[in-house]
C-alpha cells in the first residue's frame, strides 16, 4: 500500500464493461516513492468515497481487485482509506542507513501533515 | 493505472504468437502535471481507441487475462478512454 493524495477525477464513458460503476480518481503518490512512480501519478478506484485533496492508502495488485468485491475486475489500485492523521520521525525518514534497505537519504515527505 | 495519450498505431510483420492480431498502441504516459512523460508504453487495445485519444491503461497479467486473454503477450492494456478528467494544480 501506498501514500497518496487525491487530485482529480477521470469519466471515461467507453470503458471495460466490469468497471461500469466504478468511481474513477487521480491520485499523486507522496514524493518517497519517486521515481517509484515516473509517471507521478495513478488512477484508482474508489469505493471509500474519497474527494480530491484527500490523503488516501491506495492498494497496488491482487488486493485491489479483491477490494472491489471481486478477483475479476481489470484494475491495479484502489483507494483502500482516507488518511485523518500520519505520524512519521524526521530522523528515520531522512537518515540513510537508517533501516535495512534504505541506502540513501529519502526526501522530505512533502505534504502529508495537513 | 495511469493516465496517457495514444500517440500512435505500431504493426510488425513478424511478431510472436502471442501478439498476432492485437492492435498494439503506441501510449505515452502522462504526468499529474498534464505534461507528458518521455517514454512510451506499448499497450494492447482492449477498446477501440486511436491515435489522440486519452486513454487510461492498466497494468498485469491478471489484468490481460481479464480483458484481452491469457494468451496475449502484454501486460499493458487500455481499460478506458477518457471523457474527461479534472486535476487540481
Amino acid at each position: 500500500m501506498i501514500l497518496g493524495r487525491v487530485i482529480g477525477h477521470v469519466w471515461a464513458a467507453r470503458r471495460d464493461a466490469r468497471l461500469q460503476r466504478a468511481k474513477l480518481l487521480v491520485i499523486r503518490p507522496h514524493a518517497i516513492y519517486e521515481p517509484a512512480f515516473p509517471t507521478r501519478h495513478l488512477v484508482a478506484t474508489d469505493d471509500v468515497d474519497a474527494g480530491v485533496g484527500d490523503d488516501v492508502i491506495v492498494c497496488l495488485g491482487a488486493p485491489a481487485r479483491a477490494s472491489l468485491g471481486s478477483n475479476d475486475m481489470p484494475v491495479d489500485a484502489a483507494v483502500l482509506g482516507v488518511v485523518d492523521r500520519v505520524e512519521w520521525r524526521a530522523d528515520a525518514m531522512q537518515a540513510a542507513g537508517a533501516a535495512p534497505g534504505i541506502k540513501r537519504a529519502l526526501p522530505a515527505l512533502d505534504a502529508v501533515s495537513k | 493505472m495511469f493516465l496517457g495519450r495514444v500517440v500512435g498505431r505500431l504493426w510488425a510483420t513478424r511478431q510472436a504468437a502471442g501478439l498476432a492480431g492485437r492492435k498494439m498502441l503506441l501510449v505515452r504516459p502522462e504526468t499529474a502535471a498534464g505534461r507528458e512523460a518521455d517514454r512510451l508504453v506499448v499497450a494492447v487495445d482492449g477498446l477501440a481507441a486511436g491515435p489522440g485519444d486519452r486513454v487510461i491503461v492498466a497494468h498485469g497479467s491478471r489484468v490481460r487475462d481479464l480483458t484481452v486473454g491469457a494468451d496475449v503477450a502484454d501486460k499493458d492494456i487500455v481499460i478506458g478512454i477518457v471523457d474527461g478528467h479534472e486535476l487540481v494544480k
